[in-house]
């Protein structure tokens, strides 16, 4: 395990299950019922919590395993999945090295990162204009010939 | 790059998305310990930016810190802050010279005033009229003086810059003193550190880009978010502390079984800085985790404190509150970590 959040104490020293995965998982049905009842999205970053990897395994385990997994290649990869409670979503962004820059657990429809900006939009349009544009000339120049 | 085209703008036309921008910022709320929740907002605030102007100005120094900084190693997401600051001067890195890079540094200046930062790194001699150290004819104490007169901020970074560092140890031959005694009232970060974390230099900087603004500090000018908490605060032994667990020697059976190194000369507990969370070498390690003690080179006079392998004074006493409550209310050490990423939360909440 290469990552920031390395905190890994030395064979058979400190408890592993620390019940922050217990703790986690209520502050997410929390997060369920304010999306539910006012439609406000919630974050929880996991890198802040000093979690063990056993706790992390409980925390998945408790969450179970969703049937949507995105993969971004954004500055590095990022991996984004549903949990298999539904609106409780996974991410894990990472450098280029694999290292994990950021865990997140989002409680949302669908994480913001997955939406297209508009202003990338706006790039998009722009650029396909020109190309459409040139493409035209192009064209033109052909048929004069 | 056109000066007046936001980082929005010229990151797409390089072909990066506000994703990056988006994924950028949930790393740095991260790091910084910030609510996630910011996150969008600093992805908004970060891409309408203007690119920053930045002066380096090197003086008494080793070039640590310089090369600290441009190994904030990933190729990719941590690097993004070189598109996001414009390094106007800098010695190492320019690729001009003699008049050429004065001319780019006051050039800068003018066209950037009262918004440039002013990077520093290395101490100043003030000794005999400042001679110990002088570029292109001037003085440091001059060359400074000059170059923060219209900066927006001053970022001490490394600890020679920030409390004096190697240079200042005794008999400090030269008259160094810290950038903080030079700059009068000028708004001054202090990021310590020999060499400081590099994600600390970085995030600072991309913080006061977000939020147009500075991070919050502590009485000694260090960002809150990197320097808030000691390396004993977060160390993963912390719990054979706790027990009175300690290896009496670097050999002995209690540093093979990772035991505390307090009693080798361990420093964390007076060591603020962030090594034991965000770790050294792309997130690889740090030097307690290596076997070693820590220096606490990010503190002030680390160099003058009797030797690097004696252990500190007394073990509550020299602590100081944070260890000694702690110990004393016999916290364990996932409930201790826990309790503080709380109050860091809580710290931050006010920026939300
Ligand atoms: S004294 Fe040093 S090794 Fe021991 S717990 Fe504190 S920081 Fe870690």
């Amino acid at each position: 395990m290469s990552n920031l959040i390395d905190r890994r104490a030395p064979e058979n020293t400190t408890p592993f299950v620390t019940g922050l995965a217990d703790a986690v998982l209520r502050e997410i049905a929390e997060l369920l019922d304010t999306l539910i009842e006012t439609g406000e999205t919630g974050i929880i970053d996991l890198h802040s919590l000093p979690m063990t990897d056993a706790d992390r395994d409980m925390l998945k385990e408790g969450l179970g395993e969703g049937e949507v997994r995105v993969d971004l290649d954004v500055a590095g990869p990022s991996r984004i999945e549903e949990t298999g409670t539904a609106g409780v979503w996974w991410v894990r962004h990472e450098g280029a090295d694999g290292r994990i820059a950021a865990e997140l657990i989002e409680v949302t429809r669908i994480p913001e990162i997955l939406l297209s900006h508009p202003d990338d939009i706006r790039e998009g349009r722009t650029r396909l204009r020109e190309h459409l544009d040139e493409a035209g000339e192009t064209g033109t120049e052909e048929l004069a010939e | 790059m056109t000066k007046d085209r936001t980082l929005g703008e010229h990151m797409s036309r390089r072909g990066i998305s506000r994703r990056a921008f988006g994924k950028y910022c949930a790393y740095l709320a991260s790091t910084m310990a910030l609510s996630p929740k910011m996150a969008p907002a600093m992805a908004q605030g970060l891409a309408a930016a203007r690119r920053q102007a930045v002066i380096w100005l090197s003086f008494q120094e080793c070039t640590g810190c310089t090369e600290s900084f441009t190994r904030s190693y990933s190729p990719t997401l941590e690097d993004l802050i070189f598109d996001f600051i414009s390094l106007d001067y800098h010695h190492t890195l320019q690729a001009a010279s003699g008049e050429a890079a004065e001319l780019a540094r006051e050039q800068s200046m003018e066209e950037n005033k009262g918004k440039y930062i002013v990077v520093v790194d290395g101490s100043v001699p003030t000794k005999d009229g400042g001679v110990y150290s002088m570029i292109a004819g001037h003085t440091n104490v001059d060359i400074l003086a000059s170059t923060i007169e219209n900066a927006f901020a001053v970022v001490a970074v490394g600890t020679c810059a920030a409390f004096g560092g190697l240079p200042y140890a005794k008999p400090n031959p030269t008259g160094a003193v810290a950038i903080s005694e030079l700059v009068g009232n000028k708004p001054l970060i202090n990021i310590p550190g020999c060499p400081p974390v590099p994600e600390a230099m970085t995030g600072t900087i991309a913080h006061i880009l977000a939020f147009g603004s500075l991070p919050e500090l502590d009485d000694k000018h260090r960002p809150l978010a990197f320097f808030g908490e000691s390396i004993h605060d977060r160390c993963y032994r912390r719990s054979f502390y706790e027990r009175g667990l300690f290896a009496k020697s670097f050999d002995d059976e209690g540093a093979r079984k990772g035991w505390c190194l307090y009693e080798v000369g361990c420093k964390g507990p007076i060591a603020y800085n962030t090594c034991a969370t965000t770790k050294w070498n792309g997130g690889t390690s740090f030097p307690i985790q290596s076997g070693h003690t820590c220096f606490a080179c990010g503190s002030p006079n680390f160099w003058d404190q009797g030797g690097f392998y004696k252990s500190l004074p007394s073990r509550t006493s020299s602590i100081g509150t944070v260890a000694g409550a702690t110990a004393a209310a016999g916290v364990a050490l996932g409930a201790g970590a826990a309790l503080i990423a709380a109050n860091r939360k809580k710290q931050y909440s006010k920026e939300t």
